[in-house]
C-alpha cells in the first residue's frame, strides 16, 4: 500500500494524496531555480562581456573631439588658407514627417530645389542621409529655430582661402572631408592634419554629459605650414598677369618671382586661375599650375647660357666680333635665320639683339658634351626639388644623340622644353656668382647654399648683357622700370602645331621674359610667360617684359629696395603743396 | 546593543543620503564645466572665423580696389619717394 499524506488528524476529512504529487512539485520549483541560476550565471559569468557592453551602450558615449586643421600662412603670418567651422544639415528620413510647406520652407533656406528635397527625404531605410553640408551659419541657425522632426545638424569644417583665385594654384584646396585634393594642401597634408582626440563620458537621460570615465586623449591640432609666398606680390604678379593675358588675348600665362638670395618663391601665380572655395564647374585649364607642369621650348631665353658657357670656357670675350651677316647660317643643309639681318656683332650684342644666327656660331665652336653639362648644371631635364606636387622635369635630350643641326637649335632653345619655374630658377645662375640654388615654398631667410656652374666673373657678364637685351638695343626695352636697373632676356618660341612650327601667317608663340633685378646686386629673378597671344603682338619683348616691369617695380618697393639708378623725382616742394 | 546597532544605521542612512547628494553635485557641475568648455570651444572657432573674415576684408585686391576707387590713392613710384638711410645714393640728387 502507498504512503499518503495525512492532512488532518479527522479520519471524516482524511484524502488520499499520493506523495509523488508533492514530489513532482518540489522538483519543478528545483528545476525552476536551477532554470534561474544557470540563466544568472549566463549573464553575469559566461556572456558577462556581451551585457557589460550592451549596459555600457546605453549611458556612456564616446564623445570626438575633433581637431582643427593647420593654416597655411604666407612669409609674414597672414592666413592663405584656414578652417572654419561650418555646420551641415543632415536627416533621418523615417523621422522627417513634413509637410508640403515645411518642405518648400526647408529647400528655400537649404537653397535647392524642393524636388531634391523630396528626393533624399523619400529613401525611408536609410537612418542617415546629407541634405546640404557646409550651409552658412545664419542660415543654419534659422533651419534650427524652424524645429523640424528628424532635421539634425552637425558642425563640420570648412576650408576659406581669402586670397581666392590670386594664391589658388599654390595654395590648393581640399575636398569635403578636409584631405587635401591640390597644391600645397595635398603635399603637406599629414602635417596640416591633426589626429582627433576622444573620452568618455556617461550621459543621463537629457543627453548630458554627466561623468568622465577613463583617461581623455587629446586632440593634436594640425601643424600651420608657412610658405614663402608674400601674399602682395602675389597678388600684383597675377593681377598684372591676367591684365595681360586678357588685353593680348593669350590662352594662358604664368608668372614666377623669386627671391635671388634665398631661392624663396615669392609668388608663382598663373592664369586661367579659380576660386578655390567655388569649384563647380573647374575646367582643366583653370586646374593646371602651368608654372610648375607645362614644360615648353623656351626659345631665345636660353641664349644667355651658351653664351656663359663661351665665356666661361675663355673662347670669346664679351667684345669679340661674330660676323651674323646675312642674317642666315647653314648647318648640315638646315637654315638658321635671323628675324632681321644684323652683320657684325660683338658678343654683347649677339645677346642684346638675340641673334639666332650669332649663338649657333659661338655654339658650334663648343663641343655638345660641355654644352649637355651646362645646361643640366642649370636644372634642365632635371625635375626641380621643390616641395610641390607634379613637378615636372622638362626635357633635354644626352648630347651623345644630339645631330650638329640639334646642338645648333638647342644653342638658342629649341629641341629643349622646360617650364618657366625651371626657367627662373635657372637664371639663379646669372644673379647669383655663377652658382644655382635651390628653390623653395617654404620660408627660409637663410642665404641659399648653391651649385657652381658659371665663376662670379662670368655670371656678371652676362648680367651687363642681360642689361643691355632689357635697355635701349635691345629686345625688350620695355621691361626698363622706374629708379631700378634692370637686365633681362626675352623670348619668342614657335609653338609645335602636329610635326612643324607651322608656316608664316600660321604660326603659335609663346612669349617668355625671364629677368632680375637691381642687375647689379638682384634681389629678385622674375619670369613671365604668355601662351599663344594673339591680339597682334606677340614678341616676348612686346607681351611679357611689361608685365616683368611693373612686377618688378612693385615687388621691389614692397622688399624697401632703395633704387640703384637716378630718378627724376617729382615731388612738389611745401609752398606749393599749400595751394592744393 | 540596539541602540548601538541603531546609531549605526542612522549613521549609515545619513552616509548613504550625503553621498547621494554629493554624488548629484558633482555630476550637476560636471555638466556646467561641459558647458563651458563646449562654449569656450564655439568661442574659439568663431574667433578663427573672424580672423579668417577680417583677413579676407584686408586680401591686397580689396585694399588696392578701395584705395584706388573710394579714396582716389594712386601707385608710389619711386619717383614720388624720398629714400632715408644711412647711405644716401649719391646719385639721387639731380
Amino acid at each position: 500500500m502507498s504512503r499518503s499524506i495525512r492532512y488532518t488528524a479527522s479520519p471524516l476529512l482524511t484524502s488520499r494524496t499520493p506523495v509523488w504529487r508533492s514530489k513532482l512539485i518540489v522538483f519543478a520549483l528545483a528545476l525552476g531555480f536551477v532554470g534561474l541560476g544557470a540563466r544568472a550565471a549566463y549573464i553575469q559569468v559566461i556572456n558577462n562581456n556581451f551585457f557589460q557592453r550592451q549596459g555600457e551602450v546605453r549611458y556612456s558615449r564616446t564623445l570626438e573631439l575633433p581637431a582643427n586643421r593647420g593654416r597655411i600662412l604666407d612669409r609674414n603670418g597672414l592666413i592663405l588658407a584656414s578652417s572654419v567651422p561650418s555646420p551641415s544639415i543632415w536627416a533621418i528620413p523615417e523621422d522627417a514627417d513634413l509637410d508640403d510647406a515645411q518642405r518648400a520652407k526647408l529647400a528655400q533656406l537649404l537653397d535647392m530645389p524642393l524636388a531634391e528635397v523630396n528626393k533624399r527625404l523619400a529613401d525611408e531605410d536609410k537612418s542617415f542621409v546629407w541634405l546640404k553640408r557646409h550651409v552658412e551659419p545664419e542660415k543654419a541657425k534659422q533651419i534650427a529655430e524652424l524645429g523640424f522632426k528628424g532635421i539634425y545638424q552637425r558642425t563640420e569644417f570648412k576650408r576659406q582661402y581669402p586670397e581666392g583665385e590670386a594664391a589658388a594654384h599654390v595654395v590648393g584646396f581640399t575636398n569635403v572631408e578636409d584631405n587635401g585634393q591640390e597644391g600645397i594642401e595635398l603635399l603637406y597634408n599629414s602635417t596640416l592634419l591633426g589626429r582627433a582626440g576622444s573620452r568618455h563620458v556617461i550621459k543621463d537621460r537629457l543627453g548630458q554629459s554627466v561623468e568622465q570615465v577613463g583617461e581623455t586623449v587629446d586632440p593634436v591640432a594640425g601643424k600651420d605650414v608657412q610658405l614663402s609666398i608674400d601674399t602682395k606680390v602675389q597678388f600684383f604678379a597675377y593681377q598684372k598677369l591676367r591684365d595681360a593675358v586678357v588685353n593680348n588675348r593669350a590662352q594662358a600665362g604664368s608668372i614666377v618671382v623669386i627671391d635671388a638670395n634665398t631661392g624663396e618663391v615669392l609668388a608663382l601665380a598663373n592664369y586661367p586661375s579659380y576660386n578655390p572655395e567655388k569649384r563647380l564647374n573647374l575646367t582643366g585649364a583653370q586646374l593646371r599650375n602651368r608654372a610648375l607642369t607645362d614644360t615648353f621650348e623656351p626659345g631665345s631665353v636660353m641664349k644667355p647660357f651658351t653664351i656663359g658657357l663661351a665665356l666661361e670656357s675663355g673662347r670669346v670675350k664679351p667684345g669679340t666680333i661674330i660676323d651674323t651677316s646675312p642674317g642666315l647660317v647653314n648647318i648640315t643643309g638646315a637654315t638658321i635665320r635671323d628675324a632681321h639681318p644684323h652683320g657684325a656683332l660683338t658678343v654683347e650684342q649677339v645677346i642684346q639683339v638675340s641673334s639666332n644666327v650669332g649663338t649657333t656660331k659661338i655654339a658650334m665652336q663648343m663641343p655638345a658634351s660641355e654644352m649637355w653639362e651646362t645646361f643640366s648644371g642649370a636644372g634642365f631635364g632635371q625635375k626641380p626639388q621643390v616641395e610641390f606636387p607634379g613637378v615636372v622635369p622638362g626635357r633635354l635630350r644626352p648630347y651623345k644623340s644630339w645631330r650638329p643641326i640639334e646642338q645648333a637649335t638647342a644653342s638658342y632653345g629649341y629641341g629643349l622644353s622646360a617650364s618657366l619655374f625651371q626657367m627662373v630658377r635657372s637664371y639663379t645662375v646669372f644673379s647669383h656668382d655663377g652658382q644655382i640654388i635651390r628653390a623653395t615654398l617654404l620660408k627660409n631667410n637663410e642665404p641659399a647654399v648653391g651649385i657652381p656652374v658659371f665663376s662670379a666673373d662670368t655670371a656678371a657678364k652676362v648680367r651687363k648683357m642681360l642689361q643691355m637685351a632689357a635697355g635701349p638695343g635691345g629686345t625688350g626695352p620695355k621691361a626698363q622700370t622706374a629708379g631700378y636697373s634692370v637686365g633681362g632676356k626675352s623670348g619668342t618660341a614657335y609653338k609645335q602645331i602636329g610635326k612643324g612650327y607651322g608656316s608664316d601667317g600660321n604660326r603659335k608663340y609663346r612669349s617668355w621674359f625671364v629677368g632680375m633685378a637691381p642687375i647689379d646686386k638682384p634681389r629678385i629673378i622674375v619670369g613671365v610667360m604668355l601662351d599663344e597671344p594673339t591680339a597682334g603682338k606677340y614678341f616676348g619683348g612686346e607681351v611679357a617684359a611689361p608685365v616683368f616691369s611693373e612686377t618688378v617695380q612693385q615687388t621691389l618697393r614692397v622688399m624697401g629696395v632703395q633704387p640703384d639708378i637716378s630718378i627724376r623725382p617729382q615731388i612738389v616742394a611745401n609752398t606749393v603743396q599749400e595751394s592744393f | 546593543m540596539t541602540r548601538i546597532s541603531l546609531l549605526l544605521i542612522l549613521a549609515t542612512l545619513a552616509s548613504a543620503m550625503y553621498l547621494v547628494g554629493v554624488q548629484y553635485e558633482s555630476r550637476r557641475l560636471f555638466t556646467e564645466l561641459e558647458r563651458a568648455q563646449r562654449e569656450a570651444r564655439r568661442l574659439h572657432t568663431e574667433f578663427e572665423r573672424l580672423e579668417v573674415d577680417k583677413r579676407s576684408q584686408a586680401t591686397p585686391a580689396r585694399v588696392e580696389r578701395v584705395a584706388h576707387e573710394k579714396l582716389q590713392m594712386r601707385q608710389v613710384t619711386p619717383g614720388i619717394t624720398v629714400y632715408m638711410g644711412q647711405k644716401e645714393p649719391s646719385e639721387q640728387r639731380p
